[in-house]
């Protein structure tokens, strides 16, 4: 069997250490050793996006990662984008105003991705978000609520910046 | 679905790479962006006693311009590719093509090489290379050789990289100007693999004359495919005069399509040949531009 | 005769979900969040093979590998089962050999034959690895049209592949198609498709042997259905089984029943007294959960020369799978009773048939009789075509009409005067603008573009209120603080349910929304949990009639306190006043501290404490109605199909929260949309699943789903409070109005499809073999 590695990566801005083989997956390292169990595991190959976290300021898939290739980075997850305990994330905010979602269980994957496609598109068109959030699935809101939750989130982000 | 024990190697530079490809051969495969291959060792399709990422070796990294086009390394990230000034100005075509290639979070991950490497027929960067015929370096522990985009793709998911060789860079020639360059593909949702695609490039002479055709196609054979009875009923036209649709048709000739769960053989060449006939229009729409503009 | 029911303070407006906190900052607690110590990890080995006697098995190498705490086959499990029958199946009807693991021979590609128990997930999987199986490959039955009579039987126990075979024959049906001016006829067949929860099946199982009591969590929408089945599964009394609810990641009727597997990580947790954990993977998901939607009805529709539905006849066929989840069901007899519909229709003839095939069992998926609407709808447009009447047209001449209700439906139903098909059929067609998408399609079509229109009418009984389903039960307690707690039988997974009964609570008792918290799993009252579009009905019912036996009281406490009159006080927001006298008031948790803590003040005789019990018994059905239209463009050139325009009107009676109601729409929608165009649980001939990863089986992502636009009539139903089920609706409404819009955009090319789903290889030969 394999070797354990040692591991020790920034999560939500504390460093976080752990054990695991090779092969035990970025997600998996999150869920049981970092404790962010916000991380979801939708499909485990890389389509649902439920995973996602974000890695050195950027949305990655956490199941298509092994643990061990994110030693020493710097990750986001679900649990660590609010500023405070007592406060919401704009994104976070406008998925609860806007009804976009219900099971909860893609949520943690779109907010974060939804995040990041605004950190590099503040100001899209309803066809940009269409297509730049189509990389993660929901099968409960029929991506009406999470559409206009990007909007809303949209303009509370330019307006705060 | 959890993947098989591996021993795990991060080598830092590409002689480290390919001494440990050279130790481990059929053992041992390299890991890119994963985004392919790690979905494969997860539901068990694959397994490698050696993964060999190449995550940490810096100099496969990066977009450099010279010798009359743009090399990139084969670790440059697929949204970096996507986004980079001098790709998109001096090799149109993987700029056009880029955003084709799954959703964002992929493309922050996934490589140009690796795309390559993995020789998905369905995938749009081989097209493009096969299209702009666009040179592999490929690296081993005896030294670094060169292949043909031609040469490159034997077939679905083959290669000419042995296993103990390593895809270093590639490099695209940039065209002279004025020139037209177009990529589309019919996918069944958005970001998924192509039905079929095409990755079309036109340049004239200064009379208006078609002197350059590239026409790369992807989902209609085992391999990436060249239209070459479009590409030839191209040259010499007055770029004005070509009916894009009529010409487009003639793709169906070039394909070699496999049917799959998605689309059948038979509907592949039909609207594949369809789609080469608008994204034919679409390059020499631009070219129109281009050539006014200048 | 819209909506005079109160709309409360809270009831009718888009509170803010009570859930979402938790859920937009990853502190969701779902299945797979349970960490207990010494907690193992169970995997399953399954069939690569539809049909195959198993002539070895060995388990040894598996059982050595470092860190396997146990191999089971069928042989050890099995027989440690009570009964594996779900609560909703009669236990005198035939049915497939109850096991939890393959024993002897497989019957489906995804057939369980053996489960490794580990201390990782990851090493079970290894451990699966080194299972040595050998099997004799036998024919397999796949193709359900032919399965009735095939020689080869699925359960050779059964004699026979046939499940289910009723028929209903009406003598005047006959009588009224030698009148008819027209007699139209197609088979529609819809496709296998599957439910696809983002979070998988999962289960923990923690046995206490000292104590005998099963502590479970699950992924599930009905936890009394685990704690009453899996009791019965381990042999013990109900009381000893603790069935935790916390956060599920949907279901979409996945989850109201015990898979063989859940039951399988019960009795292994039992045996091995160690805290197991079962999460199924997604291609288990995929190929081995459930499917659904693999049927077809043939219909000949008998019409006279104004286009008046005279008669129907209808014959339906379904395929049960191999193990069929929750038993063997027969929709199609409900589909049968329902396809008259919204409609006024003579006498239907109808017989229904179910098989057993080597395939995935089916399972209810949101909407499981929805063939009605499917054949119906698919139909009506067809012979509007055949009678070259507009299709709107058409159904305006049909649609039952204020004064024809109550109406009794050829079938047997009937429908109260509360429904309003006329009401949302002319408010959808007024929404999308009819007469002006002719006109704009027409226009189109002379460049060369093909638009198409399709609608859907229909409608749904919800709120079942017979047998297991019929009745929900509320506990309610307000704490010495004033803040309340209220259990209850319900599996809220995605429906909002912690919002939508803490709004009834809130009005009914006068308290605050935020003041309430609902308690689901070990602790509720019996009840079938969520599905079925019957939680605002009668979850709903229960919460209210609670409250209402609460605010009694607690009128009655604050009267005696404030020396006034119990008629002229009001509650609300957690304050009791007296009507116009603001400043004279007490809050709910004075009046709670006195119930509890100084029940000497009470007034004389009350009993201390301030909680109510209630169960509400649903009448037998509560019918809420609703229209879609919706507008596609098909591209000529690849056969794709996108989708323009989405307009629902419907009537689910007095809305809880409008917000969540547009939401379970929505969600409906996406999910007929993907069915009709995307999604498509392949087999090939052998009864190999071709599409058992997501790259394969295709959810519709955002850029897929268009925007919607909903509306709403209101006619309040005869239940407490007005409210009718809509849980479902949208998954019902859309498949047809997608697959009719698609038509719409075909018929210029001379194309009649009858199948789906309409993938662009699919649009393309029709075409081409419509010019051919």
């Amino acid at each position: 069997m394999a070797d354990q590695k040692s591991l020790s990566m920034t999560v939500n801005g504390r460093t976080r250490r752990g054990r695991g083989e090779p092969r035990l997956t970025l997600a998996d390292f999150l869920r049981e050793q970092a404790l962010c169990t916000g991380v979801h595991v939708g499909c485990e190959h890389g389509v649902c996006g439920s995973c996602t976290v974000l890695m050195d300021g950027e949305a990655v898939r956490s199941c298509l990662l092994f643990a061990v290739q994110a030693d020493g980075a710097d990750i986001t997850t679900v649990e660590g984008l609010a500023p405070d305990p007592e406060t919401l994330h704009p994104v976070q905010e406008a998925f609860r105003d806007c009804h976009g979602l219900q099971c909860g269980f893609c949520t943690p994957g779109f907010i974060l991705s939804v995040a990041a496609f605004l950190e590099a598109n503040p100001d899209p068109t309803d066809d940009e978000i269409r297509h730049g959030i189509a990389g993660n699935l929901c099968r409960c809101t029929g991506y009406q609520g999470i559409v206009a939750a990007t909007r809303q989130a949209a303009a509370a982000m330019r307006a705060g910046e | 679905m959890k993947p098989a024990p591996f021993d795990y190697h991060a080598p830092e530079s590409v002689a480290e790479s390919v001494a440990l490809l050279d130790e481990h051969g059929d053992d041992a495969k390299p890991l890119a962006g994963g985004q392919s291959l790690v979905p494969m060792l997860a539901m068990r399709l694959t397994r490698f006693e050696h993964i060999v990422d190449l995550n940490r070796v810096d100099e496969l990294f990066g977009v450099a311009v010279g010798n009359g086009g743009v090399r990139i390394g084969a670790m440059t990230r697929q949204a970096v590719v996507e986004t980079d000034a001098a790709v998109a100005e001096r090799v149109p075509l993987l700029h056009l093509a880029s955003p084709h290639i799954g959703h964002f979070q992929i493309r922050n991950r996934g490589t140009i090489g690796g795309s390559v490497a993995h020789a998905d027929p369905a995938s749009e960067y081989p097209a493009v290379m096969l299209a702009l015929d666009g040179v592999a370096e490929i690296a081993s522990a005896s030294g670094t050789r060169e292949a043909s985009a031609a040469e490159f793709f034997e077939s679905t998911f083959m290669t000419a990289v042995a296993p103990n060789e390593l895809l270093v860079a590639l490099r695209f020639p940039s065209w002279e100007r004025p020139a037209g360059f177009a990529f589309d593909e019919i996918a069944r949702r958005s970001g998924d693999f192509a039905l079929a695609g095409a990755a079309v490039g036109i340049g004239t002479d200064g009379q208006g004359r078609i002197n350059r055709a590239a026409v790369g196609m992807l989902g209609v054979g085992p391999t990436p495919r060249r239209a070459a009875s479009v590409e030839a009923a191209l040259m010499g036209l007055a770029a004005a005069d070509a009916d894009a649709a009529e010409i487009g048709r003639l793709a169906a000739d070039d394909m070699d399509p496999v049917g799959d769960v998605h689309a059948s053989a038979e509907y592949r060449r039909r609207a594949g040949s369809t789609l080469v006939g608008r994204v034919l229009a679409d390059a020499l729409a631009q070219l129109r531009k281009e050539a006014g503009d200048g | 005769m819209a909506g005079t029911a109160a709309a409360g303070r809270y009831v009718g407006q888009s509170v803010k979900r009570l859930e979402d906190p938790r859920l937009v900052t990853g502190h969701g607690r779902y299945v797979d969040d349970i960490a207990l110590p010494g907690m193992l990890h169970a995997a399953f080995g399954r069939s690569d093979l539809a049909r195959a006697a198993i002539t070895q098995l060995d388990t040894t190498a598996a059982e050595a590998l470092e860190g396997v705490r146990a191999v089971f086959t069928g042989a050890d499990l099995n027989p440690h089962n009570d009964s594996l029958r779900a609560s909703l199946y009669p236990p005198t009807s035939p049915a497939p050999p109850a096991n939890m693991l393959a024993d002897g021979d497989v019957r489906f590609v995804g057939d369980p034959y053996v489960m490794v128990v580990a201390e990782s997930r990851y090493i079970a999987e290894d451990a699966l690895d080194l299972v040595e199986a050998e099997f004799e490959p036998l024919d397999p039955v796949v193709d359900y049209e032919t399965a009735a009579d095939s020689e080869h039987h699925v359960h050779p126990e059964l004699g026979g592949n046939l499940a289910h075979d009723v028929a209903v024959p009406n003598p005047t049906q006959q009588e009224a198609f030698e009148n008819a001016a027209h007699i139209i006829t197609e088979t529609w067949h819809q496709h296998r498709q599957t439910n696809v929860p983002m979070e998988t099946r999962g289960i923990v199982a923690s046995w206490q042997p000292h104590a005998g009591v099963m502590e479970v969590w699950a992924s599930s929408q009905s936890p009394h259905e685990m704690q009453l089945v899996g009791a019965r599964v381990l042999g013990i009394g109900e009381h000893k089984m603790v069935v935790h609810f916390g956060d599920v990641g949907g279901g979409f009727g996945q989850k109201m029943f015990l898979g063989r597997e859940d039951m399988a990580v019960l009795v292994a947790a039992k045996l091995l007294a160690s805290p197991l954990k079962w999460i199924e993977d997604r291609r288990e998901n995929l190929m081995a959960s459930n499917h659904a939607r693999i049927e077809q009805m043939a219909v000949s529709m008998a019409v006279d020369g104004d286009g008046c539905f005279l008669a129907a006849d209808l014959d339906q066929l379904e395929d049960d799978g191999a193990y069929p989840l929750g038993g063997p069901a027969t929709p199609g007899a409900m589909a049968a009773m329902l396809f008259p519909g919204p409609y006024r229709m003579g006498p239907v003839s109808w017989r229904a048939r179910t098989v057993y095939t080597n395939t995935c069992g089916r399972g209810a998926y949101r909407g499981p009789w929805q063939m009605e609407s499917v054949a119906r709808e698919q139909m009506i447009d067809r012979v509007a075509r055949e009678v070259g009447m507009d299709p709107l047209e058409l159904r305006r001449r049909n649609v039952l009409r204020p004064g024809d209700l109550p109406y009794e439906a050829p079938t047997g139903l009937s429908f109260e005067t509360t429904i309003s098909p006329e009401q949302t059929l002319e408010q959808a067609a007024e929404m999308i603008g009819y007469d002006e998408f002719r006109a704009e399609q027409a226009e189109a079509r002379e460049q060369g573009r093909y638009l198409g229109l399709g609608m859907a009418l229909y409608i749904e009984p919800t709120s079942m209120g017979m047998g297991p389903l019929g009745t929900e039960s509320a506990m309610l307690r307000v704490e010495v603080d004033g803040s309340v707690n209220v259990f209850m039988g319900t599996g809220s997974h995605g429906q909002s349910l912690e919002t939508t009964m803490a709004q009834l609570v809130a009005d009914e008792l006068g308290v605050r929304p935020e003041d309430v918290t609902l308690h689901q799993g070990h602790g509720s009252g019996y009840g079938f949990g969520t599905g079925g579009s019957r939680s605002a009905v009668i979850a709903g019912g229960a919460a209210r009639a609670a409250a209402s036996g609460v605010r009694d009281k607690v009128v009655a406490i604050a009267a005696h306190l404030m020396e006034a009159s119990a008629d002229d006080l009001e509650v609300a927001d957690g304050v009791i006043s007296v009507r116009g006298t603001p400043a004279a008031s007490m809050t709910m948790a004075q009046v709670a501290a006195t119930a509890y803590q100084n029940s000497d003040a009470l007034p004389a005789g009350m009993d201390a404490g301030l909680e109510h019990t209630a169960r509400y018994k649903a009448p037998p059905s509560t019918h809420s109605n609703a229209c879609h239209m919706c507008v596609c463009e098909l591209d000529p050139g690849t056969g794709k199909v996108s989708l323009l325009r989405y307009v629902v009107s419907e009537d689910c009676g007095v809305l809880i929260n409008p917000m969540v109601v547009d939401g379970q729409i929505a969600g409906g929608v996406a999910q007929g949309i993907g069915g009709v165009l995307y999604e498509h649980c392949v087999y090939d001939e052998s009864g190999n699943p071709l599409a058992s990863t997501f790259l394969d089986y295709l959810v519709p992502t955002a850029a897929e789903v268009p925007e919607l636009e909903t509306g709403h009539v209101v006619v309040p139903s005869d239940t407490p409070g007005g409210h009718k089920g809509t849980g479902e609706g949208g998954a019902i409404g859309a498949p047809p109005a997608v697959f009719n819009a698609v038509a719409d955009a075909l018929a210029p090319f001379g194309a009649y499809p009858n199948r789906q789903p309409l993938d662009p290889d699919t649009v393309l030969g029709l075409i081409a073999s419509a010019s051919d």
